[in-house]
């Protein structure tokens, strides 16, 4: 389980560094999307967009409002994996 | 035939839906211009649903031809306003300054065309899934609330990112921007700083003599710090907010400053310490014209246009 919740942190990693234009290494666990990493809401756009296709999900844009870190977003995804 | 998909749509004699412009384009803008072959837009703006179901009911008593309604996201009413419209006699409905996604279903089930307003390819796929009948492309030239990307650089990402018709929007003022509109593969447009000129719209006269004396580098862009950018005309309330802004103001003050602007400009056209919103086309404009012919001379005159070039390259 443990495994699986690192993986996925490192994807979605991988998703904001591609995303936001950013390097891997300025992106922590905790780093705030908005206030640390810079997302404005068309970057939200756009995150939710690749979130839906690399964890085939549906996400909508209220849903994920509340989400603030890298950890959230795991977070989140498990939570709507169910 | 040019534009044929945007005209489908929007079910208009011309593919060309006026702008909404906060404070402005009310019921006797939005009848004239559907009653010209165009679509015409009232602004909800700031304004609360109360407001809006009125100046429907006044166009209404103008126009049978289809008329549309313009939601801006960021307003404290926007959903009252957005809710209240699904039972309006409106047939199109517009929304800028963020994404409608939760609104789609209730407006589509009360059989509306919904038209949103995109700044980027991501969201405008986004409103293509959520059951978008139309976009409108809206370049960063536009006036009032506006994105990054410039028109010439958007419309045709966007275009080759949905299937639904695009409108472009920003920049466009005359024949010349229409057909470029086209050129890039957008199906129709929407214009507003013209429409500012427009003998049916209300605006303060000291508000058009403002457009009609406007250079090409007359507009400025305050409010970026908040997130929410703005396209005004020059003059010292739009200075004031650029010194504050550069002194680190806060968005709680820089909101303050900015608070009824707009109607200043708009309604007592005080030169000072009111608001006017334009997009970087005013420099262009220096007529005041009746909807009818500003609505001819964008698209009659782009078919005319085009005949010429297409003439000119036959002539090697």
């Amino acid at each position: 389980m443990l495994r699986r919740v690192s993986i996925m942190i490192e994807k979605v990693k991988e998703i904001l560094a591609e995303e936001l234009s950013l390097e891997l290494d300025e992106i922590n666990d905790d780093s705030d999307i908005r206030e640390d990493l810079g997302a404005d809401s068309l970057d939200m756009v756009q995150l939710v967009m690749s979130l839906e296709d690399e964890f085939d999900l549906e996400i909508e844009n209220e849903e994920i409002q509340s989400v603030t870190t890298v950890k959230g977003i795991v977070e989140f995804i498990n939570k709507k994996r169910g | 035939m040019i534009f044929q998909r945007g005209k489908e749509v929007l079910g208009t004699e011309f593919p060309v839906i006026q702008g909404a412009m906060a404070w402005i384009s009310e019921s006797t803008l939005a009848a004239a211009v559907s009653e010209a072959g165009g679509l015409g837009v009232i602004a909800a703006g700031n304004a609360p649903f109360s407001w809006v179901k009125e100046e429907i009911s006044k166009a209404r008593e103008m126009t049978k031809k289809p008329l549309c309604v313009n939601v801006m996201l960021l307003s404290p009413y926007a959903e009252e306003v957005a809710l209240g419209l699904v039972e309006e006699d409106v047939e199109f409905i517009i929304t800028g300054a963020g994404n409608p996604g939760k609104y789609m279903a209730a407006w589509k089930g009360a059989g509306k065309k919904v038209m949103p307003v995109v700044p980027s390819t991501a969201l405008a796929i986004r409103m293509e899934k959520s059951g978008a009948d139309a976009l409108i492309a809206e370049g960063t030239e536009a006036g009032g609330h506006i994105g990054e990307i410039a028109t010439m650089a958007l419309i045709p990402q966007i275009v080759d990112a949905v299937s639904i018709p695009v409108f472009a929007a920003g920049g466009i003022g005359d024949a010349r921007g229409t057909l470029a509109a086209w050129m890039l593969g957008a199906e129709g447009i929407q214009v507003g700083t013209r429409f500012l000129l427009a003998h049916e719209c209300q605006v303060h006269p000291k508000y058009k003599e403002k457009i009609k004396k406007a250079k090409d580098i007359d507009t400025m862009v305050t409010g970026r710090p908040t997130g929410h950018p703005v396209r005004v005309l020059k003059n010292a309330l739009a200075r004031e907010f650029m010194k504050k802004e550069r002194a680190g103001a806060s968005v709680e003050e820089l909101e303050e400053l900015g608070a009824g602007a707009l109607n200043l400009a708009a309604t007592e056209g005080d030169t000072k310490r009111g608001s006017f919103m334009s997009g970087q086309i005013a420099g262009l404009l220096s007529e005041e014209q009746s909807c009818k012919e500003i609505i001819q001379d964008l698209y009659i005159g782009a078919v005319e246009l085009f005949a010429a070039k297409c003439k000119e390259a036959d002539n090697g």
